[in-house]
């Protein structure tokens, strides 16, 4: 069963006051986080979480279509590495 | 005088044989599978045998091919476990701020004061911007975002990179927060 709508989205109280001051100072650092059950909400579009995930914090760059989600869900506990040949990635 | 050669990378494995006509099975590393063929003929570790492969299909997650010169069941189990290589300069060009994991895992990373950080060890995406893993010199890994803000400079000729490690904050469940 889903959450009732009237409750609104889960989220850690102390990661929104947090979020307002990083967004405030302007700065881009790496908030670390535990809180994989957090919703993304759209205040925090634009910043970076690190987010724990039972060894090391994986960075989380917030984006639009990321709100809605949780955390968690961005911060895989298990890794398979795996080959790479021809894979790609685009620097930020 | 040493020659040097071009660094090759490995796009699949032979699994096995398929059938009495010499087909394989081939495991694909390619993002695309089908791709393992169009990089041009491939090699083994050694570079000593090379295998033209003509993709026929494709069978519980593997590919089906036939090799050129390969026409019976025997010859085909032969080559199992081989590992298929392409040299690295066979893949396309890439944007100018992209880059081929293959050519960044292995390379040195250093601070901007020209200490020692640590090495490549992988590149991920899951979901929310690529990320580099570093082994670092002191023991255990970090993950960093791979911004051009953390890996200011990516040199893979000279065989290392630049990184900036972000300022992090901690915040914690009572609220409390550690800079």
């Amino acid at each position: 069963m889903s959450r009732s709508v009237w409750k609104g989205p889960f989220v850690d109280r102390y990661l929104l006051k947090k979020a307002e001051t990083s967004r405030a100072s302007g700065r881009s650092d790496v908030i670390k986080i535990w809180s994989r059950r957090s919703t993304i909400l759209p205040q925090f579009v634009g910043l970076t979480f690190g987010v724990y995930n039972g060894h090391k914090f994986l960075p989380v760059l917030v984006t639009e279509d990321m709100i809605g989600h949780k955390f968690g869900e961005f911060s895989p506990t298990r890794t398979y590495y795996g080959h790479t040949a021809d894979k790609r990635s685009r620097r930020g | 005088m040493a020659i040097k050669t071009e660094p090759k990378v490995c796009v699949g494995v032979i699994t096995g044989a398929h059938g009495v006509r010499g087909q394989v099975r081939v495991k694909s590393f390619t993002t695309e599978p089908a791709d393992i063929a169009a990089y041009g003929p491939l090699s083994d570790a050694d570079g000593k045998q090379e295998f033209s492969l003509e993709l026929t299909g494709v069978a519980k997650g593997v590919l089906l091919a036939r090799i050129q010169g390969v026409s019976d069941r025997d010859a085909a189990e032969a080559l199992r476990g081989v590992e298929l290589f392409v040299e690295r300069n066979a893949f396309p060009e890439t944007d100018e701020e992209e880059f081929y994991h293959a050519d960044l895992v292995g390379l040195d990373a250093f601070l901007a004061d020209g200490s020692r950080y640590g090495a490549v060890r992988a590149l991920h995406d899951f979901g929310a911007g690529d990320v580099i893993e570093i082994t670092v010199v002191a023991g255990g890994t970090v993950v960093l975002p791979f911004t051009q803000a953390v890996v200011p400079e990516i040199d893979i000729e000279a065989g290392h990179i630049t990184i900036a490690p972000p300022t992090e904050i901690e915040v914690r469940d009572d609220g409390g927060t550690d800079e």
